[in-house]
């Protein structure tokens, strides 16, 4: 403890900077006249974030332990306001959540050490890999054996756990420590609640977004082979889906800075089922019509789309680009497109998360930092009509709809800790203070697992003076939001085992990439695993979920 | 000499038997049925409990095992109490064998039970019978069929273990300079995990971009080294790296059995004129025959169990090229929370392994004592 106060006055200390800062901050706060106590306190919670924003500070490293921990004590302001010191003192919780890249748990224990030391509780924890985490959970749900107070779990697995009972309702002191009015519309009810009662403190939003390289896109040598190959539209990002293929197609076999040069980087290997999304970020654009919620089933059947012409167009566009990709791509999961490949410079154009966006300009892993662009995922020229059975030309043009992956990460209480009051509010203060919302504003800046999800994430000021470039946060902002908002955004379906789907059609598309199966056969395959599965959970109870996930 | 049997079972023993009061004997018999009778009240209780039958009931099944530990403890005092001295005898064997029931047959029983449910974890109505459909549904998987079809390149390639290790083994056999130095070099792979390697090889060392086995591969003409990208390519590259990791194991084994050789039999063919090729195939191979097919049984058994290098380098790609049973049982599993299905996959494979094995030894046993 006394080591971080050493450093936070070290941080303080007045250089000509800081003063002349101080001064001209004196200056307009005179000039403004006196201020009321509200605005003190304003003033005071901009300090702390602005203080905050500067551990590490972007572009100084990537955070450590010591940081994290940093950031938690500067965030207990609000656990002080409704939390006595020690009142928790004896109280043991479980946590389980993920080591993801050493990020996410790691950083909550950073996050929760000044929490632990302040209220006393302890907390012990369950780290699962990505791939562990969905078998680890649904066997703790099937044989009742919950053996975690917090769980840190994303929405798609809201109808497994909140619908069978086994999570604790938020209680409305958290709603108001939290700020939940402050999340951004597609993360607010139904995402987050089941029956109309709130469980979730969100952490996280999460979509893919279109990450580029912008030298790519403005090198003049590219570019003049572009039109010397007969090409009539400009040298440019790719917006659809038709000029992604284009372009991954053209770029075979050139360099750039005298490497060679790639487009489009697919993930065809099977990465616990969450690979299925990156074929989903392909095909939405070609299967969500805005006319239509629905874009992975027909909602009143459960029927699969997998095997529509939008989707199996989807899966015959990563047929047609593979060989133009890297020639060992068909061992690539959405980890080495995303950090072994887009970040360490190899590849123009991926779909991901935002961690992309953190991470290429605040880690020491990425050497793209300064060349990389943002923007939401691409459109089509033409979308799939599942109602008609055509294909559309939108009067609007290309048809987006970006892919809303995940929902994001959200923290729960579960509901075993009902019974002891104090380990109740213990377990909700702690949920509270990793979903804080000046902390979430570290978690969407730095390097952590966890991207914006609140409105107060878009004030651009805040990102720029943290460290960011201007113009590289705006894009990034303005790609992540932009998913968020869109009115076509295609929102994943909060149903039962949807990654046992997903991990279904996992192993039979590395068969169609291989080559085994055409891709309407192998998209037909998958439809009749998915029947079969749709069968063995439950149809009735699967369409309800379905229907009401999807709000209709 | 008299055997232990007999002076057990001699007439002092019968004597004490009989000195047996019949008091005793019945509170014994009346001890293990009491015992007995409870543990399956509590047992039947709770299956009526989890059946939803009746309301009384535990919350788990750790009851069980207590009311398993109580009826164990009062059997083997009943046996002391009703055979005496034969029963005190009992008392040596009675834990192994309970322990064995408990941590062997039953689970066995309890897999082959789990394997006719169909029970998927996510599913709303819990585990339901199922019958023979599980095992129904493994003839019609293709991924399932597909896997195997690897095993069989797998388990072949076993061979080409063999024969490199019994080069390894005769090398280092051989008076050579720095013998001991080789000998702790060429097992250090064994001691390597399985998940060490498929990271510091399949995915380092063979990485297509940066790997060096990768940038040899570029420097030696192939312009495009990807080792996991083609089926062929990929599954011996799979299979080298277990190869390496196995190797070590099949070498120290045959070392042991060279060192074991009489050397008389060897000098004796080198009096005779042999050559160093007719002295291995015609003295050396036939005597350590009993140990190459242990080896090889053994080796058999590890390979059939190969998984975690596919799971963590190829995920069973590229198109299932790579994949093996235990990597599909996995993800069957793991992935798809299929518990049912799952458990009949691996309750049909570790059926094909016992026949398996069991030919094999057979097989082995009639070649062995043919050759030699």
């Amino acid at each position: 403890m006394k080591q971080q106060e050493y450093d936070q006055h070290l941080r303080m200390r007045p250089n000509r900077r800081t003063v002349l800062k101080g001064a001209a901050s004196a200056a307009a706060l005179g000039s403004a006249g006196a201020l009321g106590a509200f605005s003190e306190r304003a003033l005071a919670q901009d300090n702390l974030r602005a203080r905050m924003l500067q551990i590490p500070g972007v572009g100084k490293g990537a955070p450590t332990d010591a940081d994290w921990q940093k950031v938690g004590e500067l965030c207990l302001g609000p656990t002080k306001a409704n939390v006595k010191e020690g009142e928790f003192k004896g109280v043991e919780l479980s946590f389980m959540g993920l080591n993801n890249q050493n990020l996410h748990n790691l950083l909550f224990r950073g996050f929760l050490k000044p929490w632990e030391a302040y209220t006393g509780a302890k907390i012990s924890w369950i780290d699962l890999a990505q791939a562990d985490y969905n078998p680890r959970l649904q066997q703790a749900i099937a044989t009742g054996t919950v053996d975690f107070d917090i769980l840190e779990m994303g929405a798609p697995f809201e109808g497994d756990v909140c619908g069978k009972g086994l999570a604790s309702e938020m209680p409305d002191w958290v709603k108001t420590q939290i700020d939940i009015d402050d999340y951004v519309d597609y993360l607010k009810p139904p995402v987050g609640t089941w029956n109309g009662k709130t469980y979730r403190v969100t952490i996280d939003g999460d979509c893919h977004n279109f990450n580029f390289r912008t030298d790519y896109f403005s090198d003049p040598t590219l570019a003049k082979a572009w039109k010397d190959a007969g090409n009539a539209s400009e040298w440019g990002v790719p917006k659809t889906w038709q000029q992604v293929q284009a372009v991954t197609k053209f770029l075979k076999g050139k360099k750039i800075k005298g490497q060679n040069a790639f487009g489009y980087l697919d993930a065809p290997k099977p990465w616990g089922g969450f690979g299925f999304y990156f074929l989903g970020s392909r095909a939405t654009a070609y299967a969500k019509h805005p006319d239509d919620k629905a874009w992975l089933f027909d909602v009143d059947t459960m029927k699969p789309r997998i095997n529509n012409p939008a989707w199996v167009r989807a899966i015959q566009d990563v047929i047609d680009a593979l060989p133009s990709e890297p020639a060992d791509q068909l061992n690539a999961d959405p980890n080495t497109t995303g950090f072994q490949q887009f970040l360490a410079g190899i590849g123009a154009m991926i779909p991901w998360w935002g961690d992309i966006g953190q991470v290429a300009k605040a880690s020491d892993t990425s050497v793209v930092g300064d060349v990389v662009g943002f923007d939401i995922l691409p459109g089509s020229d033409d979308v799939y009509n599942s109602k008609t059975g055509k294909w559309d030309k939108l009067a609007s043009g290309p048809n987006h709809a970006p892919n809303c992956a995940y929902l994001g990460w959200g923290v729960y209480v579960m509901a075993r800790v009902a019974g002891d009051e104090r380990k109740h509010k213990a377990a909700w203060s702690a949920a509270a203070h990793l979903g804080g919302k000046d902390l979430s504003l570290w978690t969407v800046m730095y390097p952590s697992g966890f991207q914006v999800h609140r409105t107060s994430h878009s004030n651009i000021d805040e990102w720029v003076a943290a460290g960011y470039d201007k113009n590289y946060i705006t894009s990034y902002l303005n790609s992540q939001f932009g998913s968020y908002n869109h009115p076509n955004r295609a929102v994943e379906p909060r149903i039962p085992g949807i990654f046992q789907y997903y991990s279904i059609a996992e192993d039979e598309l590395t068969k169609i990439f291989a080559g085994q199966y055409d891709a309407q056969t192998g998209a037909n395959n998958i439809a009749a695993a998915w029947e079969k599965l749709t069968d063995q959970i439950g149809r009735e109870k699967q369409i309800a979920l379905y229907k009401a996930s999807l709000g209709v | 000499m008299q055997d232990s049997s007999s002076v057990a079972d001699g007439p002092h023993h019968k004597l004490a038997s009989q000195r047996i009061a019949l008091s005793r004997k019945n509170a014994g018999q009346a001890l293990v049925a009491l015992a007995s009778l409870g543990s399956l009240l509590v047992l039947l209780i709770q299956i009526l409990h989890s059946s939803g039958a009746i309301a009384a009931g535990f919350a788990d099944w750790r009851p069980i095992l207590y009311a398993y530990l109580v009826w164990a403890t009062a059997l083997g005092v009943g046996q002391v109490m009703i055979r005496g001295e034969r029963g005190l005898r009992a008392l040596f064997l009675l834990p192994a064998v309970l322990f064995t029931v408990a941590v062997v047959i039953f689970p066995t029983l309890f897999g082959i039970y789990i394997a006719s449910l169909d029970w998927n974890l996510s599913s709303f109505e819990g585990p339901h019978f199922n019958g023979f459909n599980n095992l129904i549904g493994l003839f019609h998987d293709s991924y399932y069929w597909n896997a195997l079809g690897n095993m069989v390149f797998y388990a072949v390639a076993v061979l080409g273990e063999y024969a490199v290790a019994f080069g390894l083994a005769l090398l280092l056999n051989a008076e050579i300079r720095g013998r001991k130095f080789f000998r702790v070099v060429f097992l250090l792979p064994l001691m390597l995990s399985p998940v060490a390697v498929s990271w510091m090889i399949g995915k380092s060392l063979m990485e297509y971009r940066f790997g060096p086995a990768a940038t040899l591969a570029r420097n030696l003409g192939w312009d495009n080294p990807a080792f996991f990208a083609h089926p062929w390519i990929a599954r011996l590259s799979i299979e080298a790296m277990d190869a390496w990791v196995s190797i070590p194991f099949i070498m120290i084994m045959l070392l042991a059995g060279l060192q074991a050789m009489p050397k008389e039999v060897q000098e004796a063919a080198k009096v005779d004129g042999a050559s160093a090729w007719q002295s291995f195939w015609h003295v050396t191979f036939p005597l350590m025959l009993p140990v190459s097919v242990t080896v090889l049984i053994i080796r058999i058994i590890f390979k059939l169990k190969l998984a975690d290098i596919v799971i963590n380098v190829t995920a069973g790609g590229p198109g299932g090229a790579t994949d093996t049973v235990s990597s599909f049982i996995y993800r069957v599993y793991r992935d798809r929370s299929n518990v049912g299905y799952g458990t009949a996959l691996a309750m049909f494979y570790l059926l094909m392994i016992i026949v398996l094995l069991t030919v094999l030894l057979r097989l082995s046993s009639r070649w062995t004592q043919k050759v030699t």
